[in-house]
C-alpha cells in the first residue's frame, strides 16, 4: 500500500503540486495521467525520496528495497554492460554476483534482449536501453514498481508483451505498480484506477476513474470492452479541459 | 583525396623539408653556429648512442619524470577526490590550487633546488608539482560534475557511498584522467627537463644546458629529437591504455 496525502511540491520558488492526493492499494495497478509539465515526474520523485516535498504526507508500508523506480529516461552506467547493469540492482539487493548475473541474463532475454547482454549502453537503441532499465527493475521482484512513461520508445508489438507481462506480475504475484503515461488507452486497458493530475502550476488530482474491466485481462481485449470506450471518452474529455483551460 | 594516403603525403613533406634544409646547409646558406645540417644532428644523435654518453642522462630524466608522473597521480587523484566530496576540505584546498594553478609552475624550479638539492629529489618535485595540480582539478571538476542522474539510479537501487564510488564517481574519475593522461606525461618531462635545465648533475636538461654554453647547436636539436621520440612513445602507450580502458566509449 501506498498513499500519497495533499502533496505540495515545489523547485525553488515554483511551485508545482500542491494537495495531491492518490492511494495505490497492494496487488492494484493505477496509473497518473496528466498534462505535461504538469508536475508527474516530480510525484514519483517524491516518492522515492530523491524531491523533498513542501508539506504533505507520504506512506507506505513496503521497504525502500522493494520499491523499485523506472525513470522517464534512460540513464544506465555507460561503462557496464547491459548484462552488469542489471545485475547491479541485484547486487546492491546483496545478491551474489554470479546469481546476479545468471538472472540478469534471464531478465534480458524475457524482455526480447537475447544476445545484446555484453553491449554497453552506447550500443544499444533508446528502446532496448529502456528495456535493459526495465530489466533492471523486475529482477529485483520489488513490491511496488513506479514508472514513469517507461513505454514510450518500445515499438507496438514489443510494447503489447511488455506490458502484458506486467498485468501478469500484478495479478499473478500482487505486487502494486504507479505508472506515469500520456497515452489514455493504455492506463485504461493496464489498470484498477486511473488518476487525472491537473494542469500546473500547483497540480492536484482532479479526476479519480475506477476501471471496471475483469481480471485477470488482456491487454488488447481489454480495448473492445464495453465499458472501455466510454470511460475513455470520459477521461479524454477531462484531460482536454485541463489542457485547454490554460491554454484558453 | 584519401584520407589513408595521408601519412604518405606528411612523410614526404617532411622528407622533402629535411632535403631542402640539408641542400641549404651544403651550398653554405645556413650559419652553421645556429642552424647546424640534418646530417651534423644526426651525427650528434648517433654519437651520443654509439659512446655510450647519453645512457645515465636518459636514466636520470626518465626517472625523475615518471617518478613525478606517478607521484602526481596519486596525490592529485586523492586530493581531488577529497576536496570534491568532503566540502570543509574543498574549501581549504581549493584556493591553494587556484594560487597553484595561477604561477606557471616551472619557476618553482630554483626553489626546489633549495629545498630538495640539486640530485633527483628538485626535478620529481617539479614534476610532482605540475602533474598533480592539473591531475587535482580534472579529478575535483569532474567529481562535482558526474552524471546526477548515474548517482540517483545507484541510490535508488540502495547503494550506499562505497557503491557510489565503485560504481560511477570512480569509472567516471577513471574516465577523466585517462583523457588527460597525455597532458600529465608531457607536464611531467616538462618538470625534469627544465629542472635539470636549472641545476643538475646529469639529465637531458643538464645535458641542454651544457649544449648552450658550449654553444652546439647539432646537440641541442639532437637531444629536443630525442625528447620528442621519447614523449610521443610514452603518447602511444597512454593511447593504448585509453583504448584498453574505455572500451565503453568507443
Ligand atoms: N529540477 C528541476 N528544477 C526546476 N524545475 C523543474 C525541475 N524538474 C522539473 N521542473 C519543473 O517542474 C514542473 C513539473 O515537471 P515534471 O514533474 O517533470 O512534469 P511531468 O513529468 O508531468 O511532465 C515543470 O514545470 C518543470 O519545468
Ligand atoms: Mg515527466
Amino acid at each position: 500500500m501506498l498513499r500519497v496525502d495533499s502533496l505540495a511540491l515545489a523547485y525553488g520558488a515554483t511551485p508545482v503540486l500542491e494537495g495531491a492526493s492518490l492511494e495505490v492499494p497492494s496487488g492494484r495497478f493505477v496509473s497518473l495521467v496528466g498534462p505535461s509539465g504538469s508536475g508527474k515526474s516530480s510525484l514519483l520523485r517524491a516518492i522515492i525520496g530523491l524531491q523533498k516535498p513542501l508539506s504533505g504526507a507520504i506512506e507506505t508500508d513496503i521497504a525502500a528495497g522493494e520499491i523499485g523506480m523506472l525513470f522517464q529516461d534512460d540513464a544506465l552506467l555507460p561503462w557496464r554492460t547491459a548484462e552488469q547493469n542489471v545485475a547491479l540492482g541485484l547486487r546492491l539487493k546483496g545478491v551474489a554476483t554470479g546469481t546476479a548475473i545468471a538472472s540478469a541474463r534471464q531478465w534480458i532475454t524475457r524482455l526480447g534482449l537475447y544476445g545484446l547482454s555484453e553491449r554497453f549502453p552506447r550500443e544499444l537503441s533508446g528502446g532496448q536501453r529502456k528495456r535493459v532499465a526495465l530489466a533492471q527493475v523486475l529482477a529485483r521482484e520489488p513490491q511496488l514498481i513506479l514508472m514513469d512513461e517507461p513505454f514510450a520508445s518500445l515499438d507496438a508489438i514489443v510494447r503489447a508483451r511488455v506490458t502484458q507481462d506486467l498485468v501478469r506480475l500484478v495479478e499473478l504475484r500482487g505486487i502494486s505498480v504507479l505508472l506515469v503515461t500520456h497515452d489514455l488507452e493504455e492506463a485504461l486497458a493496464l489498470s484498477d484506477v486511473v488518476y487525472l493530475l491537473s494542469q500546473g502550476p500547483r497540480a492536484r488530482i482532479s479526476g479519480r476513474y475506477d476501471v471496471p474491466l475483469p481480471r485477470p485481462r488482456d491487454v488488447m481485449k481489454a480495448r473492445i470492452h464495453a465499458d472501455f470506450a466510454p470511460l475513455l471518452q470520459r477521461l479524454w474529455n477531462d484531460l482536454s479541459r485541463e489542457v485547454g483551460e490554460r491554454a484558453a | 583525396m584519401s584520407p589513408k594516403a595521408a601519412w604518405l603525403r606528411q612523410a614526404v613533406a617532411f622528407i622533402a623539408l629535411i632535403g631542402v634544409w640539408e641542400a641549404c646547409a651544403d651550398a653554405g646558406y645556413l650559419n652553421p653556429l645556429y642552424m647546424p645540417a640534418p646530417s651534423n644532428v644526426a651525427a650528434a644523435l648517433f654519437q651520443l648512442f654509439a659512446q655510450g654518453t647519453i645512457w645515465p642522462h636518459l636514466i636520470a630524466t626518465f626517472s625523475a619524470a615518471l617518478g613525478g608522473l606517478a607521484v602526481g597521480l596519486v596525490i592529485g587523484t586523492a586530493l581531488g577526490a577529497t576536496a570534491a566530496l568532503t566540502p570543509l576540505v574543498g574549501e581549504l584546498l581549493a584556493p591553494v590550487m587556484i594560487a597553484l594553478n595561477a604561477v606557471p609552475r616551472v619557476v618553482l624550479a630554483p626553489l626546489f633546488v633549495i629545498w630538495f638539492g640539486i640530485g633527483i629529489g628538485s626535478k620529481v618535485a617539479l614534476s610532482f608539482i605540475l602533474v598533480a595540480v592539473l591531475i587535482f582539478f580534472t579529478v575535483f571538476t569532474g567529481i562535482r560534475e558526474v552524471d546526477r542522474r548515474l548517482v540517483e539510479r545507484v541510490v535508488t537501487l540502495g547503494g550506499g557511498r562505497g557503491a557510489l564510488l565503485r560504481e560511477v564517481y570512480g569509472p567516471s574519475v577513471v574516465a577523466w584522467i585517462l583523457g588527460n593522461l597525455k597532458v600529465a606525461v608531457g607536464f611531467a618531462f616538462t618538470g625534469a627537463v627544465v629542472g635539470e635545465f636549472v641545476a643538475a648533475t646529469k639529465g637531458l636538461g643538464y645535458l641542454l644546458s651544457f649544449a648552450q654554453s658550449s654553444y652546439n647547436a647539432a646537440l641541442m636539436l639532437a637531444l629536443v629529437l630525442l625528447i620528442m621520440a621519447f614523449v610521443l612513445a610514452l603518447f602511444g602507450l597512454t593511447g593504448w591504455l585509453e583504448r584498453r580502458l574505455l572500451r565503453w566509449r568507443g
